[in-house]
């Protein structure tokens, strides 16, 4: 199989805990691949091994066995600055609490990543204006993240997400925190975000909204996939 | 790294009251720190005023193993030339040769053996004190019979200014015994037991007549234009002087204990800065850890989104960093206002012996501008490498164990 053609492939992934005394297996071997383009959900029950999946995709933990394929690039193969730097280049992420750092403000915590791959000054902000007109934030480039209400927080992080233009958005349970109606209306938002740039969203959730918008729904138990459904 | 510093500066702010405590606390911990260096330079001027200024001088010329055995046959030799060599010396700012012998002063009431010093009444009063601690009498004129002594000594002998006593001393070659008659023309009182009590002082030419000498004398007690010069053990004076079996020494020799007093007083501060460093460690990495715990699931966040270990360290160091700098403001600020505080109405240890050196003036802490620079310095260093560690285990986080509870 030609993996390139994937953005995310996974063949046989494991992951096994040592967790007091006791061996976990949370994830036990996982084959899957994500088109570039898809607008994902993994849902399941809570222990199902989602959340360690996503940790694993994100290179932000390791698997015990398996490989893990990102645009084509190994990531059990990468290290500490070259694996930081991946992920800043080629992931966006959305937590479930919005995570924004609270002491920089709103053009500042969008601009960040950005700052970190060396990007100007001057284009830093101006995609940091054109991001905040698409999420429906313009004119609160200068707030602090305590100024602004818990759909305005995650709309920011969804833009922190997007400003650096990655190929894949991992978003975690990003709907938890809000109400149905601001929830459904992020949704709407980065679905049609993902028709219009083509950005690959993979969304970890127990939201039903979610699971209604995504174009293809994988359930896990007991970490592995009981269903695979397509609803192209 | 702009971006990093704005935002450690940010992150020290995020809980004030924390900042404030810990910064507080390193800050007390600076005042203490430049306040003690202040008095301590203040004693340590005081004492070495108080020794080499009452009766020793900063330097003194003797005849070789005089010092040590204070035989009365140990005559500086070629005093004349010494003391027109020290006349011409530009680093020496006044002199004076004297005699000393050990001898018995004799009153109706009662007999004391006593230090004779034959002094010249004119140069004497530029190296020692006597004339300024009279407490009656008059100094040294120009009759050869006056004599000064120790207000202790005075109440020995039960004798007051105009009372006739007898000094009996050995003469050196032969050593038959000189008595002479003297009248007490002044009594000086310094508070020091050793001069109050053990010590009258008559004229030079009196002294070398009586202990049958000739021109001879025992020392030359000098004072520099510099009193720092004292203390260098690379002053070409030393060499310059200790010539035809003389010997030059600055005060650090000739008192060692003093030099005991001072290095103690070297020791507190040692003792200080390790207290203060204690404070530091704990403060800093109590405050960073505390705030690094919190933050915890914040840094695996920009982690997560790239940022390399080594940006995160970097972002802990530099708010040990903007610590240690408001802490220093915070101690400059406290150690300034304390030391200016003390400053002005001193600190007073007169009449405190310590270590056989005693203290004759108000101790007044005096401000160093190397105090706000090398103390600070020390505090923003120490602060920053303090901060290392917690940037180590910053850097070291497992990210996706820091954001157990989303991806």
């Amino acid at each position: 199989m030609n993996h390139k053609k994937f953005i995310v492939s996974t063949r046989n992934v494991t992951k096994t805990y040592y967790d007091n005394g006791v061996d976990v297996q949370a994830v036990r071997g996982i084959d899957l691949d994500i088109a570039p383009g898809e607008f994902t959900a993994i849902v399941g029950p809570s222990g199902s091994g989602k959340t360690t999946f996503l940790n694993i995709i994100s290179g932000l933990d390791t698997p015990t066995n398996g490989e893990v394929l990102l645009e084509g690039k190994d990531l059990s193969a990468m290290r500490g600055r070259d694996l930081s730097d991946f992920r800043r280049d080629h992931i966006g992420f959305i937590f479930q609490a919005y995570n924004l750092v609270p002491v920089l403000r709103v053009e500042e915590n969008i601009e960040y990543i950005m700052m970190l791959q060396g990007v100007s000054k001057e284009e830093r902000h101006q995609r940091v204006m054109k991001i905040l007109e698409e999420v429906g934030l313009s004119g609160m480039a200068d707030r602090l993240p305590t100024k602004l209400s818990g759909g305005q927080q995650q709309r920011v992080a969804i833009a922190r997400a997007m400003v650096s233009r990655p190929r894949l958005i991992l978003a975690d349970e990003p709907t938890a925190n809000l109400d149905s109606k601001t929830g459904a209306g992020l949704l709407d938002m980065m679905r049609e975000l993902n028709e219009k740039t083509g950005m690959t969203f993979l969304f970890s959730t127990h939201d039903n909204m979610i699971m209604e918008r995504a174009r293809r729904v994988i359930t896990l138990k007991d970490g592995i996939i009981a269903e695979d459904e397509r609803r192209d | 790294m702009a971006f990093y510093w704005k935002l450690a500066w940010r992150n020290i702010f995020r809980n004030k009251r924390r900042t404030i405590i810990a910064s507080v606390a390193i800050g007390i911990g600076l005042a203490a720190l430049i306040f003690t260096d202040a008095v301590i330079i203040g004693m340590k001027d005081s004492l070495i005023r108080s020794t080499t200024a009452s009766f020793l001088g900063e330097a003194q010329i003797h005849r070789e193993g005089y010092r040590l055995s204070r035989e009365v046959e140990l005559t500086l030799k070629n005093p004349e030339a010494v003391l027109r060599q020290l006349a011409g010396d530009t680093s020496v700012a006044h002199f004076t040769p004297r005699t000393l012998a050990f001898g018995m002063l004799t009153s109706p009431a009662n007999a004391n053996s006593i230090l004779l010093v034959g002094a010249d009444p004119q140069s004497e009063p530029y190296l020692s004190q006597f004339d300024d601690a009279l407490k009656h009498g008059e100094w040294l004129g120009t009759g050869e019979r006056d004599l000064v002594i120790g207000s202790k000594l005075a109440e020995t002998l039960e004798v007051t200014v105009g009372d006739r006593v007898v000094m009996t001393v050995a003469q050196v070659k032969g050593g038959d015994l000189s008595q002479e008659m003297f009248r007490v023309s002044g009594i000086y009182h310094f508070g020091i037991r050793e001069l109050d009590g053990g010590m009258a002082l008559i004229p030079l030419r009196k002294a070398q007549q009586m202990l049958g000498i000739g021109a001879a004398i025992h020392e030359i007690a000098i004072r520099f234009h510099d009193i720092n010069d004292a203390e260098n053990p690379d002053l070409p004076f030393w060499e310059r002087y200790s010539v035809n079996g003389n010997e030059a020494a600055g005060w650090p020799r000739l008192m060692p204990e003093m030099k005991n007093v001072l290095e103690l007083t070297n020791f507190s501060m040692y003792i200080l800065a390790m207290i203060l460093a204690g404070i530091v460690v704990f403060g800093i990495i109590n405050t960073l850890f505390m705030s690094l715990y919190e933050r915890m699931f914040e840094f695996g966040v920009l982690r997560a989104v790239g940022t390399r270990a080594s940006g995160v360290r970097r972002l802990i160091v530099l708010e040990a960093l903007a610590l240690g700098i408001i802490s220093v403001v915070v101690g400059v600020i406290l150690g300034l206002g304390l030391t200016a505080l003390v400053a002005h109405s001193g600190i007073d240890y007169r009449g405190i012996e310590m270590s056989g050196v005693h203290f004759q003036e108000i101790i007044y802490p005096v401000l160093r501008t190397m105090q706000f620079v090398k103390y600070p310095l020390w505090v923003i260093i120490f602060c920053t490498l303090v901060g290392l560690y917690p940037a180590r285990v910053a850097g070291r986080m497992h990210i996706a164990s820091a954001l157990r509870k989303s991806l």
